[in-house]
């Protein structure tokens, strides 16, 4: 025994090593990239003839990107492969957000028990990283699939993007090592690396799991918005210049990094809240229903710290799309896909009633929360309201006699609750609401003690009023009574009073309830089983949202592999309809739940073995 | 296991209303097909793939960019926006005492300088006082466009200016695909017949050739032995001569490519012919 | 005496859907889409049952009535006359649905389509990308001039649109109603304000029959200007849009 554990111990050590020489090649390479001197400086720095003789040695010819023809595609029999590669891309990015997303709040969970001394907020942390496993291994599994897909069905495309980023893919193989190996010895290594230093040591290895994840999610983002904005190649024949960071650092490259970080932890949050409900549901003694609340709940939490900020990281993503090509804008807000735009308003409105819903409902868990029940149905109204203007279209669907009434295809006072100030005014509202029922939630159950509470409430509450009243009034004076440049302008004060808000009223709650009496003891597991199909609303939304999002920021560039320098010439190049996507999309989203209800299973099994050990 | 299927049936219940809305709720935009793409078929092109054809031509085949660039500042610009496009600079040129030519639009001042060169030089690119263009003619030698590749590349020049394209689209034409293939097929013969056909004319002096870009070649094997002008051809930028007529050399502005252009015996017949120029 | 929260609900669903009603067709005379107001109501009713299940207490009073009527053998009549009469609507509505009329298919029409990356006119090819208003530099460089551009775009919106695109620009020129789609509302928020200037000397160049497949079933009447203008004048009746309309284009430059 002892053998096997310093054998363990040694490799542990060699994998640590691994991870420490692989993050340090992360480092070292990135400045490579940099480097790399593009041709044309080369060329303008030209001082002397030797230097410049040695620029001549270096500079190096790249082919142009391939023109294809339709017999450049392998085709087998009446196969789709466009489907395939969707539907095996689609499941690798719900996988991947997935499992970087779970060791992100993992650790945050970590370092709170390990602050607190709270043996649950170790355990739960224990169990999020265990479910995210099993999910690690098939996002490896599915990833390998897209490549070999790729490569059977797309093989010049590959080819091509693989001789733009031949270094970053071998950074990426060697990441991907480093990522499994930290991972398994933050898995593994959770029991044995307990209390005191060795804790620390474990955090670390958290730190550098999370680390490695992120820059692999980074240059996998590079690859993606690349083919979306590329930089770094000839314009005219796609020819590599020579700087692989140029290419990697394109212009929707960052907005894309920020985009999916935030998502990918609401993401992950929805899915362990998904896990959390389901086995609430399948327990019957009263402290598993307690503990798989608790779970519901955390995870329910983060899923909404990063629903609430993902509204204004994607409102930077698309204006920098509309920056980047105005066609490609237009083609997005304005065109053919537009439409999608309504749908992606539906969803995102069910992702906040569910959230709404399961807080209104966790009230049950509180014997204080009569005090505030009376006033859920107004919250409700005006949420309803927000998401009314949320997804009014700009361009209305009309029958002939409803165009006459109008007189013209415009509707005179629906007509500017469809563009952007009027989305922006409401979504911040519905956040603020959001945030609202959040905060009732929290009190429901204490009673404040201090002398000024009060007059702490009623600060609390001219701040609500105040901000929201400062938000329509932005949206509506700098939306409809100044020009365009301030319209988008006008989003940074809406988005910064609703984060005055969030922080000051947090800030006051703290100090208000300090040293607070508890109404009753908080019941956990005392909520009813609707609101736990609020959190599978969640998840399954969430899903479905992001696979219909993933289609359009890739099908906006319609018939091209790489936006204007590579042609898609396939048979399958043609921009499909809403429906047609929205059930590949669907496809995909069944296999995807299908996959993540088999490994909850096989987490469950594994459960009750060691239950009954 | 009835939780389990309920959830299930929970799930797909939301899937299909989703899927649901998405294709009964709102309306199916059928977005345009693809729009077809070009094909380099003469007969039944349009002008912009006329264009598109010129574009290409000048940026491959044409190796006019070889010069015609920003860089080395050989020869002046034709592609550039506004002062650096050839078409809005032809009325001018051709209104200037020093033109020698019959043109009469921008169309054929192009074509006529493609064709002789020296009829209107740019002050500064040219020797003798600016009467003698380096460039070579190029519809011979070892660019030879033909008249539809050279129509093509007016016609892209043309458009780049943004003036009016006035070129017609040739018909039943074809550019001489075959004709170019089957050319290094046929190895010249004598050394005076590898110089033609490689245009090192167009740079070098050398035998009956006046280029007055890159150095002197007439009486090179008497200063530079074999080994080096073998590498100077194979590998242009390994030495960078100093003699220039226009002073010191700049690199990279012989083409890298005649070592696997030139078969074996041309390249010798060349280097001996060279080592033999004293 | 407190109505039951079944009743309430359906009475808050109806309050709803007459306030709506009221208020846009009546009051305002701007009836919604009726696609949107089922999408509406649809959301109305989704968040009335939250509300009303969201507290255990309430949730047991709004399924009470609806258990009891299935459960309970006294109510036996209603049970029988419900049964029959919610499959009959199910039928009527469906039939409704189907029944062939003679109204025209409800199609949705793009109104500010994608612009082609790169469009020909006058003669040369314009990148739509970066293609900018050569005049609108003036208007911070020498004001005066630019009022004098502005002046002369407006002679040639005088001379040219005011037919159809009113002489307030706001869409009701005297041969407007002549037209469908009608002509644009310069004036509405949802317009000129939202696009570049290279859009709208698009469009104006090269009108409707230069517009995509995705914006038609309805031919816009809108004539090809390149052939009746000048580069020039389209892009001085372009300052004037905005100037008259008191809007500023849609440009990435301010940041």
């Amino acid at each position: 025994m002892s053998f096997f554990s310093g054998f363990k111990r040694l490799t542990c050590l060699t994998l640590l090593l691994t991870v420490l020489f692989a993050g340090g090649f992360t480092f070292t390479s990135l400045p490579v990239f940099a480097n790399t001197a593009n041709p044309e400086e080369a060329v303008k720095s030209e001082g002397t003839t030797t230097e410049a003789v040695k620029e001549g040695e270096k500079k190096v010819e790249y082919p142009p990107a391939p023109k294809l023809t339709v017999a450049d595609y392998p085709q087998i029999g009446s196969f789709n492969p466009r489907i395939l590669v969707w539907i095996v891309a689609q499941l690798h990015l719900w996988f991947a957000a997935f499992v970087l997303a779970v060791p992100i709040f993992v650790l945050i969970i970590e370092a709170l028990g390990m602050a607190t001394k709270d043996q649950r907020y170790d355990n739960m942390a224990y169990e999020f990283i265990k479910v995210s496993m099993a999910a690690y291994s098939i996002t490896a599994i599915i990833g390998g699939l897209l490549t070999f897909s790729l490569l059977v069905f797309y093989p010049d495309l590959f080819k091509y993007m693989a001789s733009l980023f031949s270094r970053s893919m071998l950074a990426y193989a060697f990441l991907f090592f480093a990522e499994s190996a930290s991972l398994y010895i933050y898995y593994y290594g959770w029991h044995w690396l307990e209390g005191g230093f060795k804790k620390w040591v474990h955090l670390t290895i958290g730190l550098v799991l999370n680390f490695v994840g992120t820059v692999l999610m980074l240059l996998a983002n590079a690859w993606v918005s690349f083919s979306m904005s590329p930089n770094g190649v000839d314009p005219a024949t796609g020819a590599f210049l020579g700087s692989e960071w140029n290419v990697i650092h394109n212009f929707l490259w960052n907005p894309l990094n920020l985009h999916r970080v935030i998502a990918n932890i609401a993401y992950g949050g929805s899915i362990i809240g998904a896990y959390a409900a389901y086995k609430f549901l399948g327990s019957s003694s009263k402290e598993d229903k307690a503990h798989y609340d608790w779970m519901g709940y955390t995870a329910n939490v983060i899923a909404v710290g990063g629903l609430l900020p993902l509204p204004f990281a994607g409102y930077w993503l698309t204006k920098e799309i509309y920056a980047y090509s105005q066609q490609m804008g237009i083609t997005l807000m304005g065109g053919v896909f537009a439409w999608l735009f309504i749908m992606q308003a539906v969803l995102i409105g069910a992702l906040f009633l569910s959230v709404n819903y399961y807080l209104w409902c966790g009230m049950e868990r509180s014997e204080g929360s009569v005090r505030y029940t009376k006033n859920i149905k107004w919250i409700a109204a005006a949420v309803v309201a927000c998401f009314l203007v949320w997804f009014t279209p700009h361009t209305l669907v009309l029958t002939n006699q409803e165009l006459k009434a109008l007189g013209g295809p415009y509707h005179k006072y629906l007509g500017p609750l469809g563009i952007m100030p009027a989305k922006n005014t409401a979504v911040n509202i519905m956040i603020i609401l959001t945030f609202l029922s959040f905060t009732l939630y929290r009190r429901a159950n204490k009673i404040a003690t201090v002398s000024w509470a009060a007059a702490g409430s009623a600060v609390q509450a001219a701040i609500f009023a105040g901000a929201i009243a400062n938000i329509i009034f932005l949206g509506v004076f700098y939306g409809y009574f100044t020009n365009t440049a301030y319209k988008v302008a006008a989003s940074i004060p809406q988005v910064s009073t609703t984060a005055v808000v969030i922080i000051f009223t947090l800030i006051i709650d703290s100090m208000m309830f300090k040293g607070a009496k508890d109404v009753a003891p908080l019941k956990w597991g005392n909520v009813p089983g609707r609101s736990q199909y609020a959190l599978f609303t969640l998840a399954v939304s969430f899903t479905w949202l992001m696979g219909l999002m993933g289609y359009i920021r890739s099908g906006i560039r319609q018939h091209w592999h790489v936006n204007s320098i590579m042609r898609d010439n396939s048979i399958n190049a043609f921009t499909p309809t809403i429906g047609y996507a929205a059930q590949v999309v669907t496809l995909a989203a069944v296999i995807f739940m299908a996959i993540v209800i088999f490994i909850f299973w096989l987490s469950n099994i594994s459960a009750k073995k060691s239950a009954a050990h | 296991m009835k939780i389990f299927l309920k959830i299930v049936f929970f799930c797909i219940l939301a899937f299909s209303g989703f899927v649901g809305f998405a294709n009964f709720g709102i309306p199916q935009v059928k977005p345009a097909p693809p729009p077809t793409e070009e094909k380099l078929d003469l007969g039944n092109m349009t002008m912009d793939q006329f264009i598109a054809l010129g574009d290409k031509i000048f940026n491959g085949k044409g190796t006019c960019t070889l010069c015609h660039n920003n860089v080395g500042k050989r020869a002046p610009m034709l592609d550039g926006a506004g002062e650096e496009a050839v078409a809005n600079n032809a009325l001018l040129r051709l209104k200037d005492p020093r033109y020698k030519g019959k043109a009469t639009t921008p169309e054929e001042y192009i074509r006529e300088s493609m064709k002789t060169p020296s009829a209107f030089v740019v002050a500064g690119f040219g020797s003798d006082n600016d009467t003698k263009s380096p460039m070579p003619v190029i519809t011979q030698g070892s660019i030879g466009l033909s008249d539809a590749e050279v129509d093509a590349v007016i016609a892209f020049l043309l458009n780049k200016a943004g003036v009016e394209v006035t070129v017609k689209i040739p018909v039943g034409a074809p550019p001489s695909e075959k004709a170019e293939e089957a050319k290094p097929a046929e190895p010249a013969k004598t050394p005076e017949e590898v110089i033609a056909k490689f245009g090192c004319g167009a740079c070098h002096k050398i035998g009956k050739e006046e280029g007055a870009l890159g150095p002197d070649l007439t009486r090179v094997g008497k200063s530079k032995n074999e080994p080096y002008l073998r590498r100077a051809i194979l590998d242009p930028n390994a030495d960078i001569a100093k003699n220039c007529p226009g002073g010191p050399c700049a690199p990279g502005m012989m083409p890298p490519d005649f070592g696997a252009k030139m078969t074996g015996s041309e390249f010798e017949m060349l280097v001996q012919y060279l080592v033999k120029s004293k | 005496m407190k109505l039951p929260k079944l009743l309430q609900a359906v009475l808050v669903v109806v309050a709803v859907y007459i306030a709506f009603k009221l208020v846009f067709s009546v009051g305002l005379q701007q009836p919604i889409p009726s696609s949107l107001l089922t999408m509406y109501m649809f959301f109305v009713v989704v968040a009335t049952l939250l509300v009303t299940t969201a507290t255990e207490e309430s949730a047991k009073e709004m399924s009470g009535p609806i258990k009891a009527l299935v459960e309970d053998p006294s109510k036996k009549t209603i049970r029988n006359i419900v049964f029959v009469l919610v499959p009959l609507l199910a039928g009527w509505m469906t039939y409704s649905n189907l029944r062939p009329s003679f109204e025209a298919p409800v199609e949705l029409r793009t109104i500010h389509p994608a612009p082609p990356g790169s469009m020909k006119a006058f003669g040369k090819s314009y990148d739509l990308a970066k293609l900018e208003n050569p005049f609108r530099k003036y208007q911070k460089e020498d004001p005066e001039k630019f009022k004098a551009l502005v002046k002369e775009g407006g002679a040639v919106y005088y001379k040219n649109c005011h037919y159809c695109h009113g002489d307030k620009l706001d869409g009701q020129g005297q041969y407007a109603q002549g037209f469908n789609p009608l002509p644009l509302n310069f004036q509405d928020i949802g317009t000129i304000a939202q696009l570049q200037e290279s859009f709208l000397f698009w469009r104006i160049a090269t009108g409707g029959p230069g517009l995509p497949k995705e914006a038609t079933p309805w031919l816009s009447a809108m004539p090809v200007w390149k052939d009746f203008l000048t580069e020039d004048e389209i892009w001085k009746v372009i300052l004037f849009l905005y100037d008259y309309t008191g809007q500023a284009p849609r440009s990435w430059a301010a940041h």
